[in-house]
């Protein structure tokens, strides 16, 4: 990422933003030509150069919903600047322009990479919170698997009961039966 | 990865919550930057005030401005 430093104190760097409809590839070069035309008759020198390529807009302009943007570092005189806002403004399909003055020790960040980065991102965000619904429902099922074995153990466990009180009966009366029968007690 | 931002929904405690950009030390907010813009600005367009936020006034001035110019360019809506 390089900083912007003007090479002399005459010159102020500019940061040119544009943006224009989809357009056939021939068209589409000619603009841009036209375009960088304008800073060359103004004896400009271009730094950097960042084409964002198509991406759609937030609201129409001038009927379109999706445009292209370039961003454009210029060195130039701040005198002249305002020829090539005059040239931006009549030209035609030119649906948008900004014109900036980048503060000091500004370094120049390719846009156009880091937001394909933030897309990328972004989905894997999608799916972080996709994993968090599912594992929600993952422990409420294993919750709702507690509880039920809970329940079924307590179950069981009744029903344990209610099988050895029988037995314990059985053998109660299977003892007094024993001491009934025993003949070498005497009362 | 971004960090969550469910933060930015709810009713914060103002004094407990540092501003995002202090922590940075960033001195320029670009109106080119749309996933750092985007979380600022609430449904319908408008920016969200720092008071819900957490921004400190200087960093909420720079806010504005780089939210108005990418809105003047089509990246940010005006009103939805």
């Amino acid at each position: 990422m390089p900083t912007l430093q003007p090479s002399t104190e005459e010159h102020t760097i500019y940061e040119i933003a544009v943006l224009y409809p989809i357009l056939a590839q021939k068209e589409e070069q000619a603009l841009l030509k036209e375009v960088e035309g304008f800073f060359a008759e103004v004896g400009a020198k271009q730094i950097a150069k960042d084409a964002w390529g198509r991406r759609g807009l937030a609201y129409p302009v001038e009927g379109n919903m999706e445009g292209n943007f370039v961003i454009y570092y210029y060195e130039m005189e701040p005198a002249r600047i305002k020829e090539v806002d005059n040239n931006l403004r009549i030209e035609k399909n030119v649906l948008r322009h900004l014109i900036v003055k980048p503060p000091k020790g500004y370094q120049i960040v390719k846009y156009s990479e880091t937001y394909e980065q933030w897309l990328k991102e972004r989905e894997t965000v999608d799916q972080v919170r996709s994993r968090e619904k599912e594992e929600k429902l993952k422990e409420q099922v294993a919750k709702k698997a507690k509880q039920q074995a809970r329940r079924s153990d307590e179950q069981r466990k009744q029903e344990t009961h209610e099988v050895k009180k029988p037995m314990v009966e059985g053998e109660l009366q299977k003892k007094l039966d024993k001491l009934i029968s025993d003949d070498t007690l005497d009362i | 990865m971004q960090p969550n931002q469910s933060f930015l929904q709810r009713r914060p405690d103002l004094k407990s919550k540092p501003c995002p950009f202090c922590g940075k030390q960033t001195k320029y907010i670009d109106y080119k930057d749309y996933p750092t813009l985007k979380p600022y600005t609430d449904y319908f367009g408008n920016i969200r005030a720092k008071y819900y936020t957490g921004v400190c006034l200087k960093h909420q001035k720079l806010l504005r401005t780089a939210i108005e110019r990418a809105r003047f360019l089509a990246m940010l809506a005006y009103r939805k």
